[in-house]
């Protein structure tokens, strides 16, 4: 069984996160990224299948991103992924979620699968669109935010739950299909020393948009981020320091009056 | 040769053939064993047989060691006896009389006398404690374990009784001298008119004394009493470098498959030697943190279960057709992973064993295989370990914050100011944790205030790799280490100043293996240089009782005791309280070895009972040296719902108590 997982560099979420100057991105100076967190549990989801279809099943990461997501890639071979896939071309820099798509999906037939597994979203730009892209784009079915994943005897089928509000869903799809993960669903392993000494040996294959075919995929885009905006300062906080309440209280109205100008 | 000679000389040469072929194989299952060099310095090694062997001083640290000591000689001089008395029943003319001369020949049956009269004074003074004192070092689930010292007790005080026996015997013959031997001259009077056909009697007693000790001879080996064999070049070959240090791991080999270790073969043979050398005293058991809350593991237990282990598998191990067979993994068979994950690594049972037994190398050894090879631990610590690889701290904190809480303070950077007396290494408490924090701030005022030549990393600082290490996660561990020495060796400095015990640890045992060396002090130490300097008051404070508790990394690892204490007990209103447990016998706060990120779900809380122990003194505050002292000593003091005793760091009072006296000028 081929199975695919999409993997996506991010900032760390612990990161500070400040717009550039130029409003046309973050500012990456003392950033550290990360695996999407979400992608890891597709990772462990897709891990966790191998080791119950066995034979000659294969986990392969798909990235789409700058020349330093090898980093990310190496650290899913590590976990015990096979290969990576690696697309890096200076004209995907600004690619919104549909031409994202549309390369992954080029990139993933040449490779060949059986089913897709994903994050259910970035953890930085949160538009959770790529996957329903790729769904379109590979014309399969797509079920997000499983809570739970089993495969039919004859590894044919699919049965996943849904927590939803209230109640569980379930559902049944066929393969091929693309499954998005999220937190609950597994524990994502910790890579182990082999795993780490394994990686660097495993392969990882290098893609730009003329060998994937798709030089105009960057034209296909839907939409355009035209800005990106600080968020307005949020009003300071003060705290009325006193002994007694009664002195607090008027130091409080005093200030609800003059400086706030609500009274 | 007479009859009687030549059934002793049968006797003797099949049991000495037995016996060293025993022992051989006992060496040779050594040699299953991975290398280590434990043969350097051997002068200090010589050093460690008088003191420890001859002088039983580690034995001798503990009351119940006097019996041991009487024992460990006794038995010697007893030995003596009974190999004079073998040697002359194969050559009559043999006697230490006759080789050695008169002085000689009386001064060691003097000496067997008194010391076997001493010996059966200890066998009692010992059933005695373990029949009724019942001491926590003597607890065994191995019903076995009892049993064995028991009979051996007894097996002794019968060699004893006979050897007084075959003497007074002597005595009535005149052919002792009964002069030398006052026990055995009551023996023999005792004997004189009783016995009729003496004779008889007397090759009764012989046989049986020497039957006894040809069975104790090979009985050894397959008993507690192996420590007879082991104990000696366990101390010969003891650790000699500093007590917190940890074999370093080479990752260089990238085919490798498998890092710690996982089965017996995969032990150095020093390691296994360990395994012989127990004398199943409990002394470790008795000090554990973890086994006096109700945890699993007892050091005691898991050395016993190993010994137990590695003598069931000798068979297998040593011979050459059983190459099917394939060793049982340690844990979880022999050792439980709860067993495992229970040590503070706090050290305090290596301090106490008798034999220099390491048991914190072999616990961080089986954490490595769990860690590295097999990425399996406790579910709590995988985030702790991401975020020490993502942000270089144990919390979930971004590395960029690190030097947060030196934002307003004006603190020199190492990166502007390139040259510098003091780097003070603020550590991941000092850095994000909110007690922590203040420890660190306090240091910089008082470091001000002296006016020292200081400057901190900042952001360029990492987590240590202390915890991370001892964690088992050797790789992450060497990681951290290399990004600061990275770091440190880009600047001039003199020395590194840590508020954490740990860091100082490391910085002292760590990063030396590493290949970078620079002297390291602790606040404790430094503020007190300052003080004796007169760069900074030693200050006064309202009437405070307070104790001060001894973190393990330093007291117990470092020797840094009473450094503190003078540093405190100098502020001027202070009323400093002593603990029973203090110094190096101080008792785990529960969270080393990388405890405090773990959760403690069996047993009483280790930070809990210290905290009881503590407000039975009924002090005001607690001292403490050591942020993670700090933490657990907070939790532990809300969890019993004590709201009145604080815990401050040393450096925390120093500040205080100096502004006090400057109020008190002004
Ligand atoms: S190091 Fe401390 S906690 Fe660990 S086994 Fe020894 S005494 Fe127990
Ligand atoms: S390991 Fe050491 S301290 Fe513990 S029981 Fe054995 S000899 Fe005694």
């Amino acid at each position: 069984m081929k199975i695919i997982v999409l993997l996506k560099r991010v900032p760390d979420t612990e990161a500070k996160i400040l717009i550039n100057s130029k409003g046309s991105g973050i500012n990456e100076e003392g950033v550290k990224f990360i695996i999407n967190t979400y992608d890891e549990y597709a990772i462990e989801e897709g891990l966790k299948l191998k080791e119950t279809v066995g034979g000659d099943s294969t986990v392969t990461v798909v990235c789409m991103g700058v020349e330093e997501s090898t980093e990310i890639i190496r650290t899913a071979l590590a976990m015990g992924v096979d290969k990576g896939i690696h697309i890096c071309d200076a004209a995907l820099e600004k690619a919104t979620p549909a031409v994202i798509a549309t390369v992954l999906a080029k990139a993933i037939e040449d490779n060949g699968f059986d089913i897709i597994f994903c994050g259910k979203q970035g953890i930085d730009y949160d538009m959770a669109q790529t996957q329903a892209f790729l769904a379109e784009k590979l014309d399969i079915p797509q079920v997000n935010v499983i809570a739970e994943f089993k495969i039919s005897e004859d590894n044919k089928k699919v049965f996943l739950l849904r927590r939803i509000e209230g109640a569980d869903e379930k559902v049944e799809a066929d393969l091929p299909v693309i499954i998005s993960c999220a937190k609950g669903l597994n524990e994502p392993r910790y890579a182990s020393l082999p795993g780490i000494m394994k990686a660097k040996k495993k392969e990882i294959k290098k893609l730009t948009l003329a060998d994937l075919d798709s030089s105009g995929a960057s034209e296909e885009k839907k939409s355009t981020i035209i800005n990106w905006l600080p968020l307005p300062k949020s009003g300071e906080c003060k705290i009325i320091e006193g002994e007694e309440p009664g002195e607090k209280a008027v130091e409080l109205a005093r200030l609800l009056r003059e400086e706030a100008k609500v009274l | 040769m007479t009859t009687e000679g030549i059934i002793i000389l049968i006797a003797l040469s099949a049991v000495l053939f037995a016996f060293v072929f025993i022992v051989y194989r006992l060496v040779k299952a050594l040699r299953m064993g991975k290398s280590e060099d434990r043969f350097n310095n051997f002068g200090q090694r010589v050093k460690s047989i008088l003191v420890y062997v001859v002088g039983q001083a580690r034995v001798l640290s503990q009351p119940a060691g006097i019996g041991h000591f009487f024992i460990f000689w006794g038995f010697i001089f007893i030995s003596l006896g009974t190999g004079e008395h073998i040697l002359n029943m194969l050559i009559p003319s043999f006697s230490y009389e006759a080789f050695f001369g008169t002085g000689v020949a009386v001064t060691i049956s003097f000496c067997q006398d008194i010391l076997a009269f001493l010996v059966l004074g200890a066998i009692v003074v010992s059933l005695f404690r373990r029949f009724f004192l019942k001491p926590v070092r003597l607890e065994s689930d191995d019903p076995k374990a009892g049993r064995e010292a028991v009979f051996i007790l007894g097996l002794i005080f019968v060699l004893i009784l006979l050897m007084y026996g075959i003497k007074g015997i002597g005595i009535i013959q005149g052919k002792v001298d009964g002069s030398s031997a006052p026990v055995s001259n009551i023996a023999a009077n005792l004997l004189r008119n009783n016995l009729i056909r003496i004779n008889v009697v007397e090759s009764v007693f012989v046989w049986v004394h020497h039957s006894l000790i040809f069975f104790f001879l090979l009985y050894i080996p397959f008993s507690k009493h192996i420590h007879i064999l082991g104990a000696i070049p366990n101390i010969f070959f003891r650790n000699l470098g500093l007590p917190g240090t940890l074999t370093s791991m080479d990752f260089e080999d990238e085919t490798a498959d498998k890092f710690g270790i996982s089965v017996l073969t995969d032990f150095s043979w020093k390691q296994l030697l360990d395994l012989y050398a127990c004398t199943e005293c409990g002394r470790c058991q008795a000090v554990c943190p973890a086994y006096l809350t109700d945890k699993p593991l007892s050091p005691y237990r898991m050395i016993h279960n190993l010994r137990g282990h590695f003598m069931d598998e000798m068979g297998s191990l040593l011979s050459d057709n059983d190459k099917e067979y394939t060793e049982k993994p340690i844990v979880p068979e022999v050792v439980s992973k709860d067993e495992l994950w229970a040590c503070t690594t706090c050290g305090a049972c290596v301090q106490e064993c008798p034999t220099f037994i390491e048991h914190v190398q072999k616990i961080v050894d089986l954490r490595r295989y769990f860690v590295l090879t097999e990425a399996s631990f406790p579910p709590e610590v995988q985030p702790v370990f991401k975020n020490m690889e993502i942000n270089y701290n144990p919390w979930s904190f971004g590395y960029a914050d690190r030097a947060n809480w030196a934002a307003d303070l004006d603190i020199p950077l190492a990166s502007d100011k390139k040259s510098f007396d003091i780097l003070f290494w603020i550590g991941c408490a000092g850095s994000f944790d909110d007690r922590g924090k203040v420890i660190a701030k306090s240091v910089v005022k008082l470091l001000e205030r002296a006016g020292v030549d200081f400057a901190i990393l900042g952001t360029e600082e990492k987590c240590c790799g202390e915890t991370a290490r001892r964690m088992g996660n050797e790789y992450l561990a060497q990681t951290l280490i290399e990004l600061n020495i990275e770091v440190l060796k880009g600047y001039e400095f003199n020395r590194i100043l840590t508020i954490c015990p740990h860091g100082f640890n490391s910085f002292r045992v760590d990063y030396p293996q590493a290949g970078y060396s620079k002297p390291v002090v602790h606040h404790s130490e430094f503020l007190l240089e300052l003080v004796k300097a007169g760069k900074l008051p030693s200050g006064s404070t309202g009437n405070l009782k307070g104790v001060y508790h001894d973190a393990c990394y330093l007291g117990r690892y470092n020797d840094i005791i009473s450094e503190p204490r003078e540093l405190v007990s100098g502020i001027d209103g202070v009323d400093l309280i002593e603990l029973d447990r203090h110094g190096k016998r101080s008792f785990c706060c529960g969270a080393g070895g990388g405890r405090m990120w773990m959760e403690e779900t069996i047993g009483e809380k280790i930070n809990e009972t210290r905290v009881n122990e503590i407000l039975e003194k009924n002090v005001d505050q607690i001292f403490t040296a050591c942020p993670f002292c700090m933490t657990m000593f907070e939790d532990g003091l809300k969890a019993c719902g004590n709201e009145n005793v604080k815990v401050k760091d040393i450096a925390e009072l120093l500040l205080e108590a100096s502004k006090e006296s400057e109020k008190g000028k002004g």
